[in-house]
């Protein structure tokens, strides 16, 4: 064990299984699947399922009790509402980062992208909604969210598409590890957005039916939405200000296929690479890894070289594993960090969550958890995200 | 942060609105540019094939170039990360991709419109062509986009996680987004530099090869500082010959830099500006940071750089100031002697 573990003290999830950690626990455990058809985007898409987060804007501007005249991004509302409860369960406040402050990383690819798909033509032709110009990059949909707590002297926003969140995570760890931060809320979040379910569609990687990860019949992925936040911070830290420490984070990878800007290597290369770094950096051995929260997107492509690098780390014994993008859909930007609560909430409730929708495995696949498994107790658990332009990463959890 | 270890930028690189690749802008800079102007770009077709040529977007035949430019004169072949900053990312294809989305409805969409609209398809394509399976991200965080990347650059060098790490800023305009931009009052505004493209590459290394051009010896990027936090964060620097400002003419922000530097040094420390020649964009920090490399390697400042101050005449440690609307960061460099 690391001499002063960094350790997470809070978190707050929010996806279609559920607005709150709560909700989404009492989901995984009945292995039920958030997945849907489309009810708040404004897509004539709507062959395809989504995992929506049940609200509008305006009902979570409610929530959060934002003023009416509020200039606010579908991505950054999510944030908000996930910050929100990360920040409570970790009993956040200026208090906690007298030292060297307190941190936000959010990753996010999409940013503000929901206004300006709605309104880029408005742009161009007046000043009728121009207060979203300035919404629309990915800087300022952190900023946007960070602005909700009073308490940061430090913001980020790695964009590497669907490991952004993962990303925000690791570059947490490094701010810890470096002593230029007392705490760090880490994580992302990503609404749906017009633009890249359309961008998906031309890629022809969306599945018109439930997304089945690792099976044989697989036919892409099924887009989703949300956010997640993790409160991170050294051991002696959580104890001096006198909170639970939840679990370890205990390894983390992150390489580059190199390989291609949208599919992944035959033999998962920049996968294997990043699982390797995490179990190698916690000094421990693969077969000490008691479940993986993989990637699974439910496309032909990825789920395959995921497996060939689970494969070539885990040779014959590769431990349980499941997607639950079969139950959030592919939440993109914000997957990281949603995956990563998941799994912390499953190490830490002795269950590991279903890969939703599976069926008949790939010829010398894997076979996935198919339904919870409960009372199944596991000391170190792998989460892993993939990004396009193969930027992969992994993060180690390790029960205390 | 101040690293641990000493931390070398041994190679930079730029394509901008002044000549690109070479330091031309040093003596005969071009000067007076307002409003919207491109990048010059060198002749491409040296850097890769005709196909790739076409199929590439601006922004990414410029990060090639300045990239595959940076890793010649560094010598390193084959980095430990590759760390790329963008605020926009490839707004390009962003906006023709968006353009038919808006006019033409959800069909007969370009998949690679799309597949080179995200931002991280620029550091992704880097590692491609170098088969460079090291660690890879990209940041956007609006105008602290380079700031942020350089930070995680110099903290894995610190902690020896890594020995090397390629870091670009990239950021490309076009006319739209320009109108878009000024609309929103981020440009346009009277008196105000130039818009700016950007294409700069760093190779950062914890060794200093053979020709370095300065050390970092400290990085700080602040979120809603206040004089209390940017004096904890600056008091510890020494002493500083130069400040390098990113000053563009908006009356907020640089008033914002005049009351920043204020509570920082003597009177008579020398200011410098670099984006009355570079411009203006999100990733312009790095143009000011590029600057900052070449003035303390060679000791030489162009007289429209001069804000305040006297002109030194030996740099031994210049202060890059990047102020944004919520953040400010401070990058401190100083000469090598070998």
């Amino acid at each position: 064990m690391q001499e002063d573990p960094i350790v997470i003290t809070g978190y707050g999830i929010l996806s279609a299984l559920g607005n709150d950690h709560t909700a989404t626990l009492s989901a995984l455990t009945r292995g039920v699947s958030g997945i849907a058809d489309i009810r708040h985007l404004a897509t004539s898409h709507t062959e395809f399922p989504v995992g929506e987060v049940k609200m509008s804007n305006e009902e979570m501007e409610h929530l959060l009790s934002l003023p009416d005249n509020s200039v606010t991004t579908r991505t950054a509302l999510m944030g908000m509402i996930a910050l929100d409860r990360a920040v409570d369960m970790a009993r956040l406040d200026h208090s906690a980062g007298t030292q060297n402050g307190i941190a936000f990383i959010s990753g996010t690819t999409v940013g503000g992208m929901d206004r300006s798909e709605q309104h880029y033509l408005d742009f161009l032709s007046g000043d009728d909604f121009k207060q979203y110009i300035s919404t629309h990059d990915c800087g300022a949909c952190s900023e946007m969210i960070a602005s909700r707590h009073d308490i940061f002297n430090f913001v980020a926003t790695p964009s590497t598409a669907c490991s952004s969140a993962a990303n925000a995570i690791i570059l947490g760890a490094r701010m810890l590890l470096s002593e230029q931060s007392d705490v760090v809320v880490a994580g992302g979040s990503e609404c749906i957005t017009k633009f890249h379910l359309n961008g998906f569609n031309t890629l022809m990687i969306l599945d018109r039916e439930q997304c089945r990860p690792f099976d044989r019949d697989r036919a892409g992925l099924n887009l989703g939405e949300g956010a997640a936040y993790v409160v991170m911070e050294r051991l002696s830290h959580a104890i001096k200000r006198g909170v639970t420490p939840i679990i370890e984070l205990a390894g983390w990878g992150n390489a580059c296929d190199a390989f291609h800007q949208t599919a992944s290597s035959d033999d998962g290369e920049g996968a294997y690479l990043a699982m390797k770094q995490a179990v190698d950096q916690a000094g421990i051995s693969p077969g000490d890894v008691g479940y993986i929260n993989a990637h699974g997107t439910g496309t032909p492509n990825n789920d395959i070289s995921e497996t060939h690098a689970m494969q070539r780390l885990f040779g014959n014994n590769v431990p349980p594993v499941s997607s639950t993008k079969s139950s959030t859909g592919h939440t993109t930007s914000a997957s990281g960090a949603i995956e990563s609560v998941i799994t912390i909430m499953a190490v830490t409730n002795d269950f590991l969550p279903a890969n939703v929708g599976f069926n008949t495995p790939i010829e010398g696949g894997i076979s996935p958890v198919e339904t919870p498994l409960m009372n199944k107790r596991v000391n170190y658990a792998l989460c892993n995200s993939f990004g396009f332009g193969g930027n992969d990463s992994s993060l180690l959890f390790k029960r205390l | 942060m101040k690293p641990a270890i000493p931390i070398y930028i041994t190679a930079a690189s730029q394509i901008s609105i002044q000549e690109p690749l070479c330091d031309k802008w040093m003596s005969e800079p071009r000067i007076g540019l307002s409003g919207y102007n491109e990048a010059i770009d060198p002749a491409f077709k040296e850097w890769m094939s005709p196909g790739e040529a076409r199929r590439l977007g601006k922004i990414m035949k410029r990060a090639v170039v300045t990239s595959t430019e940076c890793m010649k004169a560094s010598g390193v072949t084959m980095p430990d990360a590759i760390i790329t900053a963008t605020g926009l990312g490839c707004v390009k294809n962003t906006e023709l991709f968006l353009t038919d989305l808006c006019t033409q409805g959800e069909s007969l969409l370009k998949p690679t419109q799309f597949m080179q609209s995200t931002h991280n398809t620029i550091g992704s394509l880097i590692a491609i062509l170098n088969k460079c399976h090291g660690y890879n991200v990209t940041y956007a965080q609006g105008d602290m986009s380079t700031d942020v990347a350089l930070l995680d650059a110099v903290t894995q060098l610190s902690l020896g996680d890594i020995s090397t790490a390629l870091v670009g800023a990239h950021d490309e305009m076009t006319p739209n987004y320009y109108t878009l931009l000024k609309r929103s009052g981020y440009y346009g505004v009277e008196s105000m530099v130039s818009s700016a493209e950007v294409a700069v590459s760093f190779m950062l290394s914890t060794q200093h090869g053979k020709h370095p051009l300065c050390t970092i010896d400290s990085i700080s990027v602040l979120h809603k500082p206040t004089v209390e936090s940017i004096r904890t964060c600056t008091e510890k620097f020494g002493q500083i010959d130069c400040i390098i400002a990113g000053y563009n003419g908006k009356c907020d922000y640089d008033s914002k830099y005049d009351d920043i530097i204020s509570h920082l040094t003597d009177d008579d420390t020398p200011v410098l500006q670099y984006k009355n020649l570079f411009g203006e964009s999100m990733t312009a920090s790095a143009l000011g940071l590029y600057a900052a490399s070449r003035i303390i390697s060679t000791d030489k400042i162009h007289d429209s750089m001069l804000r305040s101050g006297r002109k030194p005449s030996n740099i031994n440690s210049i202060l890059v100031i990047n102020s944004s609307g919520n953040d400010v960061s401070f990058i401190k460099l100083s000469k090598v002697s070998l």
